[in-house]
């Protein structure tokens, strides 16, 4: 199986490439070793030769004659690995290494030349042996001149070398391959930072990865970015449409609502309750899921948006207290102009049409709309002096997974609808009982604390 | 009393025509934004009834035009555009309330009603008092030449106040004239209405005569 991981996977393609590069390595070093000090004891051998050939000559009995012996000590050490031997067709004369044993014959060297071979040797050991023909009296006989070293000692030095070498190659792939550790490192730093970068993505949709770090890398970022910016724009417009169904789905039912309301007419008011019944889900599903799109829409918005709490709460009173139903209301609206909270303008719009539409609808006199700015953090509450909600219900309205419409007081999807476009923006939104006598909302945008 | 109605969805049209009808006016429709700006522009109307999304010409556009031809008839927005930021527009377009679809009937009626109280049955179109000039028509006013939106309660207020001929008015006269009852919880709503008032109009157009009450700067005209 191969490995999940591309640094491990790059790690042991690396380790195991750079082992094969520095056995073949071995290998060949070993022998190449082996061949030049093969040459360098043969190159001796024969160099001990011509100094036997310079020193020869042939007695009366045909046998051969050394002047003077080579100066090597080991020639005069018993079985000690290196011989000489000089044999003409009367008999030979051997060095004392050789002691009563002979080198073997040759069979096919007649050359004037020195040749070389591997024999068996007189004390049971491998041979290296050169040896050659010469002819030291024109008329005189040929001598065959034989020198052999022990194959032992070579061998000797070419297994230290290579155990040598093998010691040093290891070092050498360790080395290697920390260097290795290190570049994959070095090479991937740049995917990690596109990894962050992709966090960033995940969590803000509207995050784009900066410029890449590496050139090749840019290609990847370039492909991420223009994914982001599709997978954005498709989100855009699934909300988008969802919205348009939604209002799409409102003059239907306006629609559906006079047909109810020619049923109830007719007597039909069985029929008519019914429809209404229907008309009042559909509509309250139609608004949430409009205020769900928004937030949704809220939560993926880019960057950072702030907007002034004042003009919006005003706008909105502006809008609320036209209606019908507000005719008695007064509304405070008691916000420092300079207060901004971190949401667009239309979603605050939304944000405050919600809780001040609602607080109106059961104010009895008054509804204040406060704002500041504390320790805390940014803050805006609605209150009014209506029948407000009961402080059990409070507790359960605002526990997880509760559905605030369901809330008592009649405060309904008002609250619901806030509460989405709240946690959507960051910020909470908190139940109690209003010094007026009613319900206060406040909608709370924590200070983020540093790390 | 004559109502248009700017619909182009038919079933919703005729249900707001015959409740229009049965609440005694005389109703006429528009199916499109170019027929709706003709017919206002061209006819008298005690209100109108104006959905956003209409063929040709919108209802935001209409409603600019109107105005801006000093079109003043009350006008009601109904809209499947149920977004704050729309209505916010609407109103600073120049609507004079706005309702979301799908609606109740009997709100719009009313709502309807309201716009038509409220805007008709005064002889006089305006009166000033000082800077203050209260436009009983559209129920709305200027300062000092700068308009001022005010809400029911506060032209209201203001209504009342500037037909006192300087004589300083209490909370308690005035919570009793707006609510009908002079409970503290009152009397507390009209001192929160009078710094609403300071603060949209101007800090010194209402005055506080100390154990009198409340009047409005500048001479009765």
């Amino acid at each position: 199986m191969k490995p999940r991981s591309l640094r491990v996977r790059l790690l042991l393609s690396a380790a195991v490439a750079v082992f094969l590069a520095l056995a073949a390595a071995w290998l060949v070093m070993t022998v190449l070793f082996g061949r030049h000090i093969e040459r360098r004891v043969q190159t001796d051998l024969v160099r001990d030769g011509m100094q036997l050939a310079a020193n020869l000559s042939i007695g009366r009995d045909g046998l051969p004659l050394l002047n003077r012996e080579p100066g090597d000590v080991r020639f005069g050490e018993p079985a000690s690995g290196l011989y000489w031997q000089l044999t003409t067709p009367a008999g030979s004369l051997r060095s004392r290494s050789l002691w009563d044993q002979a080198l073997p014959a040759s069979k096919v060297v007649r050359a004037r030349e020195w040749s070389t071979r591997s024999a068996g040797g007189p004390f049971e050991e491998q041979l290296l042996l050169v040896e050659r023909v010469i002819r030291p009296d024109r008329d005189g006989p040929e001598v065959l001149i034989q020198l052999a070293i022990e194959n032992k000692s070579l061998h000797e030095a070419r297994r230290e070398f290579g155990a040598e070498l093998a010691l040093f190659l290891l070092l050498l792939w360790v080395i290697l391959s920390a260097a290795s550790w290190s570049q994959v490192a070095l090479g991937l730093r740049p995917l990690s930072r596109v990894r962050d970068a992709l966090d960033a993505l995940k969590r803000s949709p509207g995050e784009r990865l900066a410029v890449a770090p590496a050139q090749e890398i840019e290609p990847l970022v370039r492909a991420i970015n223009e994914l982001a910016d599709a997978r954005e724009k498709d989100l855009v417009r699934a909300r988008r449409r969802a919205a348009d169904l939604a209002h799409a789905l409102k003059t239907p039912l306006a629609a559906i609502a006079a047909q109810s309301r020619r049923a109830r007419e007719s007597g039909a008011h069985d029929a008519a309750d019914g429809l209404d019944r229907a008309i009042n889900a559909a509509s309250a599903a139609v608004d949430r899921e409009l205020a769900r799109s928004r937030a949704a829409a809220i939560r993926a918005s880019i960057g950072e948006v702030n907007s002034a709490a004042l003009p919006a709460a005003e706008a909105v009173v502006g809008v609320v207290e036209r209606a019908e139903f507000v005719a008695q209301v007064v509304f405070a609206v008691n916000v420092p102009p300079e207060l901004v909270v971190p949401v667009a303008a239309e979603d605050l719009l939304e944000l405050l049409g919600a809780l001040i539409e609602n607080a109106a609808r059961y104010a009895r006199r008054r509804v204040h709309i406060d704002g500041a700015e504390s320790a805390e953090g940014r803050m805006l509450s609605v209150e009014d002096d209506g029948p407000g909600i009961d402080p059990g219900q409070m507790a359960d309205a605002l526990g997880r997974g509760a559905r605030l419409d369901q809330a008592g007081g009649g405060h309904g999807l008002g609250l619901a609808i806030a509460q989405d476009l709240a946690e959507a923006t960051g910020a909470q939104l908190q139940l109690a009982r209003s010094e007026l006598g009613g319900l206060k909302v406040t909608i709370l945008w924590r200070k983020l604390t540093p790390g | 009393m004559r109502a248009l109605i700017v619909e182009d969805e038919v079933a919703v049209a005729d249900d707001l025509a015959r409740a229009l009808q049965a609440a005694g006016f005389v109703v006429e429709m528009a199916r499109d934004g170019e027929d709706a700006w003709f017919k206002g522009s061209t006819e008298d109307y005690d209100v109108v009834v104006l959905d956003l999304g209409l063929p040709r010409l919108d209802g935001l556009s209409v409603l600019r035009r109107w105005r801006d031809e000093n079109r003043l008839f009350p006008v009601i927005i109904v809209s499947a555009r149920n977004d704050w930021t729309e209505k916010v527009a609407g109103i600073e377009a120049g609507a004079d309330d706005y309702l979301g679809k799908p609606f109740e009937i009997v709100e719009l009626v009313a709502r309807v009603r309201g716009l038509v109280r409220r805007a008709g049955g005064r002889a006089s179109s305006s009166i000033r008092i000082g800077n203050l000039v209260l436009d009983t028509h559209r129920m709305s006013a200027t300062y000092a030449g700068r308009p001022v939106r005010l809400s029911q309660l506060e032209f209201r207020f203001l209504h009342y106040v500037a037909h006192q001929g300087g004589r300083a008015v209490s909370a308690g006269e005035l919570a009793e004239h707006l609510y009908g009852t002079a409970e503290t919880t009152d009397t507390n709503a009209i001192e929160a209405l009078v710094v609403r008032l300071r603060r949209k109009i101007a800090p010194e157009a209402i005055e506080t005569r100390r154990g009198f009450g409340y009047c409005l700067a500048g001479d009765s005209q």
